[in-house]
């Protein structure tokens, strides 16, 4: 779930100065930047596909994103049932995953009550009651995105659940991290995660920035960092942490949904890594591998699914008939004027 | 549906399970419904992720029982899905139908799959259609396919607008409409007209059509279709004339057999026995 550009509220950053060389960065083109990142793989932790368009997944395949978790969130539209919910859990591990994989890419989701629709109490109660259902799904790798928006008593009562929840299906847990009063809100959901005798090292504390990284690395829980323009963090903010911090425990997703945000953050920002002479491994790390083994602990991630490349043909012959076309989405030529 | 297929399916899951895996399967195919439809979501979290291995005799056995049915190049989790389903006590049938619902209302993709595969093995068939039906609106590919492909539920249950419809979504989706089960008992006049529309319109965009497909029309071969034929046999491409004189062959129209009389080689081949469908049926 992410910030409305419209109640932008800046996070002012110690680390925000102008820099020169990163100025001049400023200008070079995507296309420049794509060769520095060639054979390079990456995995999205955090990306809502339910709200992007096909042209998406094309560029995604094409700048080397292979595979991307899709955790459960506010669509925009507040849902007035419990058949809404139902319907989008099961577009999550149905529709959009098959969609995602007649791009090549291979898709997880995480899967609960978003903070927001958490103060619905009366609906919030029905969702808790069909969660568990879906929670043990295949490829459902994580309990998410949950935590506080507003900071409410009904936001923590059902944080609360959800947590005991993930403790019993032995899932990782996505934190989405408030918007408003980060800081404290960030804090708040470690305490209480740890309150539940749930080890750091299987929580994902999501949208962190130079204020709240620290605390949460040193507790020992993953730090995510969102690359999304104007709310959250910049790409070139995103290269001093690395630098600060290092590799360990850190990883980027670009949680690209209804707003202006890009799908293509990450493999823009390994390419900025690159140019400011971040070593490959480290980008490796953040961009791919630590979300592979934070995500990984729910079982469902098999790295053999995407590591070579997804092989729509393999899935489905995996699916038990022997068709090998019919799968993979053909590409269109966009320059042309002439559609066939 | 008898305990002997349980059994045998059970024997092919034994042969390609370790003793961990059968042993949950065997407890939870035993358990209470909502457990035992907890096992059926989770079941790749327990067992291999792996095609089974089913034998010739296996196979050959389980099409005697249920002719058409067959779990060749299933994975393991969807076998074991497939069973624990038969596992479920059909005697209260309000009870039984709900369940099974829930479990179609809640499914993730391959839980989808596996469903619709175990149709044929599900108590109240009947209850199913639309569900069956529904699959084939379905565009979610290896959906479709666990209901059109290698499934003897639409032939048996499918009144004749349904089947057509998932024949026709088949050609549409240009899938090889030979792994539909009873294709060749449930050709009908009215799909062999309409195929001849869709045609006409794959045509007029400068698109083709699967040459098999034409096997669907031989038995209601009239002037329209034979238009069709001879389109076919100006074809540029061979299996296309190949189509058109086996369709022509198999018609009674003696205006079907001088059309392919006028091709001498392929009307030889044909004849001989040399060409069939089978040929056709890689493209």
């Amino acid at each position: 779930m992410c910030l409305n550009p419209n109640e932008a509220a800046t996070n002012p950053s110690h680390f925000e100065e102008s820099d020169e060389t990163a100025a001049a960065h400023r200008d070079i083109a995507w296309n420049d930047y794509r060769d520095l990142i060639k054979g390079m793989r990456f995995f999205d932790p955090h990306i809502h596909m339910v709200s992007r368009t096909t042209d998406d997944y094309q560029a995604m395949h094409q700048a080397g994103i292979v595979a991307l978790i899709e955790p459960a969130f506010w669509v925009g539209q507040p849902r007035t049932g419990l058949s809404s919910f139902k319907d989008y859990y099961s577009s999550l591990v149905g529709w959009e995953r098959f969609r995602s994989s007649q791009f090549g890419i291979k898709h997880y989701c995480t899967m609960g009550l978003n903070s927001r629709e958490a103060n619905n109490e009366p609906l919030a109660e029905q969702v808790m009651e069909i969660l568990p259902l879906y929670i043990y799904k295949e490829g459902v790798v994580g309990v998410g995105e949950i935590g506080f928006d507003d900071q409410t008593p009904a936001e923590e009562k059902y944080y609360r659940l959800q947590l005991e929840l993930a403790k019993e299906a032995k899932l990782p847990v996505q934190i989405h991290t408030p918007h408003r009063d980060k800081k404290k809100g960030t804090e708040r959901s470690m305490a209480i995660a740890i309150e539940h005798g749930i080890d750091p090292s299987w929580v994902i504390v999501d949208h962190n920035n130079e204020e709240t990284v620290k605390s949460v690395l040193d507790q020992g829980f993953w730090a995510a960092f969102t690359i999304y323009p104007f709310t959250k963090m910049g790409n070139e903010r995103m290269v001093k942490v690395v630098e600060q911090y290092g590799p360990e425990r850190i990883m980027i997703n670009s949680a690209a949904d209804w707003g202006i945000s890009d799908p293509l953050a990450i493999p823009k920002t390994a390419a900025l890594m690159k140019m400011k002479g971040i070593s490959d491994e480290a980008i490796r790390q953040v961009t791919y591998q630590n979300a592979i083994d934070a995500f990984g602990k729910s079982g469902q991630i098999d790295v053999s699914d995407f590591e070579n490349g997804y092989e729509v043909d393999q899935t489905a012959k995996f699916h038990g008939n022997s068709i090998l076309r019919g799968g993979q989405q053909p590409a269109p030529v966009k320059e042309s004027l002439v559609i066939r | 549906m008898s305990d002997i297929v349980k059994q045998k399916l059970w024997e092919i899951i034994s042969r390609n399970t370790s003793a961990t895996e059968s042993e949950w399967l065997q407890q939870k195919g035993s358990a209470a419904p909502l457990e035992l439809m907890t096992a059926f979501v989770a079941a790749p979290r327990f067992l291999a992720k792996k095609i089974v291995e089913v034998s010739e005799d296996e196979q050959w056995s389980l099409d005697t029982e249920i002719p058409g049915f067959s779990v060749n190049n299933w994975s393991l989790v969807r076998l074991s899905r497939v069973w624990l389903l038969t596992q479920l006590d059909p005697s209260d049938k309000s009870e039984y139908v709900k369940n099974i619902e829930t479990l179609f209302d809640t499914a993730e993709m391959n839980e989808l799959v596996a469903l619709y595969a175990a149709l044929p093995l599900l108590s109240y068939p009947d209850q199913w259609l639309f569900r069956a039906t529904d699959a084939v609106r379905s565009n979610m590919g290896f959906v479709f396919d666990a209901i059109a492909l290698h499934n003897p539920y639409p032939e048996k249950y499918f009144n004749e607008l349904a089947w057509n419809q998932l024949v026709l979504k088949t050609i549409f989706n240009d899938k090889p409409i030979h792994l539909i089960e009873g294709l060749a008992n449930r050709a009908n006049e009215k799909l062999a007209m309409t195929l001849s529309d869709f045609a006409h319109e794959r045509w007029a965009a400068g698109r083709s059509v699967g040459p098999q497909v034409w096997r669907l029309v031989g038995k209601f071969m009239n002037q329209a279709l034979l238009a069709d034929m001879q389109h076919l046999f100006e074809s540029q491409n061979g299996d296309d004339r190949k189509a058109a004189a086996l369709a022509c062959s198999e018609s009674s129209l003696p205006n079907a057999k001088y059309l392919l009389a006028k091709y001498t080689d392929l009307e030889k081949s044909v004849r001989s026995g040399e060409l069939t469908w089978t040929q056709l049926e890689h493209s």
